[in-house]
């Protein structure tokens, strides 16, 4: 660099300072990783990584203990948020980049961002008092009787509808991803040069053909990775969803059934574990929901790192 | 000409969808902010401020001491995670700018922006509150700290970027050493822009209930002690909401929407001071 040759000792020791505050995230990270490692090799030990992935069971009386409940709740509620909040998420995009009029572009965008502010808490509390009840009364019950009745898709309904199941969980974290998708989507959307929609327009494309056929694909990656966020998140989240799950250990195929998700177990039963190796376990699932998201928000970085390389040109 | 008025049929429709869609977003976000205004306002009260929790189905108390809790973890979070995002930030954007170690840590901090808050607690967990063997603020305060870092981190690189390098250069022209062109010339420079980032850190951490869950866990009196486990009102508004008591839950509503309000207030905030100081 230009000024290194002649170092002044208050630079050299400013650097240093500077350089040590920013080498904590390395630290955090892999200090994360370790301390995770370390308190959940006692369960490591005793499962092993495909039984503790297999084991439906969570026995903290036996000390028997598994993932696969945990997991697959964890699995059914992401993919359900991302199926309601990715048409939603674009269908916003799309409206803020080439819908909406100049003088709603600004508003609806803050909008949309606001509920991105809102606090996860502050969705779970909401989801118990209000969207649960509602749920349980009118929407369950309303499936029940239409969708329920047909044949292969109706053990998807089954059971009495209580609102603290799979359904509602999802509803309120589809509800939550929809804005980190909807601003990174509207942002990918926006890197389109005009001059190739002009060039569309001009050869007498409709808005709708010029939104399909050159910004998505324009912004596909963009989008991908604003999605594989979203997704990281979710695997995450856990107040939102700790209220209306019932943190119930078992698979069940009804989208009205009690479960549990990673977090929703961490949640409810880390500071009740008695036992070292029920908290080793805990441990243990800490662990892969650290090394899942993590590989999620990774490839989600590198998605967006490529698309911005490719048309920030 | 058929096919035309179809295609053009075709896009208005898709339109009509699309703001379907944005009405539906917006329609939860009234619905949601609707509903804790309702619900809170109506359970607002002076109590809630001044007096501490009753016990447990008794009726009346409040929750002064979640309030102050909450104030305490939330501003030694902020005293420990500003310095070191704000200066981990510099690093990045001055000293290593351009190399490839600048490049890994700010990759890794996006990353960790986004990691699962909950694993955090049971992180601080481990390191603080098992060798001391109980709960405490302190260990609240490094968690949400934690989550702060890579946030602030990522603002102050990004800030320190825009202001142009020529800036720089016509500091180092008058003789001035790299350490005072920082102090002087380019955090003022980017000041608002670093203070707007912090700001919505703050925001950020102040409605994080998940890791202060095993670190500054929960205390029914009021307490001012760091060393000891303490209140806060995200903790509380779970542990309220979960309750089998009314009055815990209208409690638990009046705190959401402090919580929800203080939050907006800085956000909007914000995203103002941004678009004041950038867009122009």
């Amino acid at each position: 660099m230009i000024f290194s040759k002649k170092k002044n000792p208050v630079d050299l020791t400013f650097s240093f300072i500077t350089g040590i505050a920013s080498v904590s995230v390395i630290l955090i990270t892999a200090g994360i990783l370790y301390v995770l490692f370390k308190e959940s090799s006692l369960s490591i030990e005793r499962f092993g990584f495909f039984k503790f992935l297999t084991l439906v069971d969570w026995d903290p009386v036996k000390e028997s203990f598994g993932a696969a409940a945990a997991l697959y709740g964890t699995l059914i509620t992401t993919v359900l948020a991302l199926i309601i909040a990715i048409p939603v998420a674009v269908g916003i995009a799309i409206y803020v980049t080439e819908v909406a009029p100049n003088f709603l572009k600004g508003p609806v965008g803050i909008a949309i961002e606001l509920l991105a502010a809102i606090p996860s808490i502050i969705y779970g509390m909401w989801g118990l008092f209000t969207l649960s009840p509602i749920m349980a009364k009118y929407i369950e019950p309303f499936l029940q009787r239409t969708v329920g009745k047909l044949p292969l898709v109706g053990i998807l309904f089954e059971g009495t509808p209580l609102g603290i199941d799979f359904l509602t969980a999802s509803m309120i974290l589809g509800i939550m991803i929809i804005p980190f998708t909807a601003s990174i989507s509207r942002d990918a959307f926006n890197l389109t040069p005009a001059v190739v929609k002009e060039s569309a327009y001009a050869v007498g494309a409709t808005k709708w053909e010029v939104v399909k056929d050159i910004v998505l694909p324009y912004s596909k990656l963009g989008v991908f990775g604003g999605v594989a966020i979203s997704l990281g998140r979710a695997l995450g989240e856990t107040m939102a969803v700790a209220f209306v799950l019932g943190n119930n250990n078992q698979i069940t195929t009804s989208l009205f059934g009690a479960a549990a998700t990673v977090t929703v177990k961490l949640a409810n039963e880390f500071t009740e574990a008695d036992k070292d190796i029920y908290l080793s376990s805990l441990y243990y699932l800490a662990l892969l929901l650290f090394v899942m998201s993590f590989i999620v928000l990774a490839i989600a970085k590198f998605l967006l790192l490529k698309a911005e390389r490719r048309y920030s040109r | 000409m058929r096919r035309e008025r179809l295609r053009v049929i075709q896009s208005h429709a898709a339109f009509v969808v699309s703001t379907l869609t944005a009405l539906f977003g917006i329609f939860w976000l009234v619905f949601i902010i609707g509903d804790i205004l309702i619900h809170g306002i109506g359970a607002l009260n002076i109590d809630l401020f001044i007096k501490d929790p009753a016990p447990a189905g008794v009726e009346g108390g409040g929750l002064r001491n979640a309030f102050v809790g909450h104030l305490m973890i939330t501003l030694f979070a902020t005293l420990i995670g500003v310095p070191v995002g704000v200066l981990g930030g510099t690093f990045l954007a001055e000293y290593a700018r351009g190399k490839k170690i600048a490049r890994f840590i700010s990759i890794l901090s996006d990353i960790m922006v986004s990691v699962p808050a909950i694993v955090v607690g049971t992180f601080v967990y481990a390191i603080i509150v098992k060798p001391l063997g109980h709960f405490s603020g302190w260990a609240g305060a490094v968690a949400l700290a934690i989550i702060m870092i890579p946030v602030v981190l990522r603002t102050t690189e990004d800030m320190l970027s825009l202001v142009s390098w020529t800036v720089r250069e016509a500091a180092f022209a008058l003789g001035a050493p790299y350490y005072k062109v920082i102090l002087q010339v380019v955090y003022r420079g980017a000041a608002t822009g670093i203070l707007t980032g912090i700001l919505l850190s703050i925001a950020r951490v102040t409605g994080e209930a998940a890791p202060l869950l095993f670190t500054s866990f929960n205390n029914s009196f009021f307490s001012t002690n760091m060393n000891e486990p303490i209140a806060s009102l995200t903790v509380s508004i779970f542990q309220y909401a979960m309750g089998p008591y009314d009055s815990w839950h209208a409690q638990a509503w009046a705190a959401a929407l402090m919580i929800t309000v203080f939050i907006l207030i800085i956000t909007v905030l914000g995203r103002l001071i941004i678009k004041w100081r950038y867009k122009k």
